[in-house]
């Protein structure tokens, strides 16, 4: 039995992308009301799959002297057009934008606490209490 | 995570400014003489985004973030606003006395927003600092 099994790998890339999401949730409130800003999202489709699953990489080397790119991230900031657009060119919807950071922060504290019980059980069974 | 909280600060920054900028307009909307000579001109705040420092692989990842920062405070340079008062020490030949080009109504509409704009953002540090907190627990016991 490994130790470690692969949802700590799982519960690892959820706790980062959720942070990630909120860097970009959190650049939307700061330009809520700045002229042309357009609103961005973390786009992380596969990347949590990619972690759970241990599925490799969709990258094949077809030389030898290619870089290394299967770690890479596949989640990037991508634009998020669930808002209007203002007439000063801006769309971040700010209603939009603090419910997402509520949600976000709440499933961030979640996967926070899940972590810390599994923790918790490895503990608990190395000292054999209860 | 000190990257998010520099978005937020700057976020607040420019927030108060225009806060300031705003209430120094509605203070001097009945301002009718000034040291540099005529009505008190409306300055309006010049707000852009810009990319956020980041390390190389944030840019690799496509992971740059934008920050609010003031560009420019500009004055107003439309006409004054004209009114007759032909008592006034500062009114003109014809007795009209130049007063700035203030909207109280727009004036105040745009500092509630500003003003809860500024309130979104604390939120969304208060957030953050949570989040941390709670990552910081991931090794406590009990």
């Amino acid at each position: 039995m490994k130790i470690f099994d692969s949802q700590f790998d799982g519960l690892q890339k959820a706790l980062e992308l959720s942070w990630r999401r909120n860097e970009a949730i959190t650049s939307n409130i700061s330009n809520a009301e700045t002229p042309q800003y357009r609103a961005v999202d973390l786009n992380f489709a596969g990347e949590l799959d990619r972690a759970m699953l241990g599925k490799p990489s969709e990258v094949i080397k077809t030389n030898e002297k290619h870089l290394d790119i299967s770690d890479n991230h596949l989640a990037h900031l991508a634009p998020d057009l669930s808002g209007a657009t203002k007439p000063d060119g801006n769309n971040v919807d700010i209603d939009i934008q603090m419910g997402r950071l509520a949600y976000n922060s709440g499933k961030y504290a979640m996967n926070t606490s899940i972590m810390r019980k599994k923790f918790q059980f490895l503990y608990n069974a190395i000292r054999q209490t209860a | 995570m000190f990257n998010t909280v520099e978005v937020l600060a700057h976020g607040l920054s420019a927030t108060r400014l225009r806060v300031n900028v705003l209430s120094s307009n509605l203070a001097n909307a009945e301002t009718t003489r000034t040291e540099s000579g005529g009505p008190y001109k409306r300055k309006d705040v010049v707000q852009m985004a810009h990319g956020a420092q980041g390390s190389f692989s944030t840019a690799l990842d496509r992971m740059t973030l934008s920050q609010p920062s003031i560009a420019a405070v500009i004055e107003d340079q439309s006409e004054a606003r004209q009114v007759y008062q032909p008592g006034h020490p500062d009114a003109d030949d014809s007795g009209y006395v130049a007063y700035p080009n203030i909207n109280m109504v727009s004036t105040m509409t745009d500092l509630m927003s500003a003003s809860r704009l500024y309130q979104a953002n604390v939120t969304a540090l208060e957030t953050v600092r949570k989040m941390s907190q709670d990552a910081q627990q991931i090794s406590t016991r009990a």
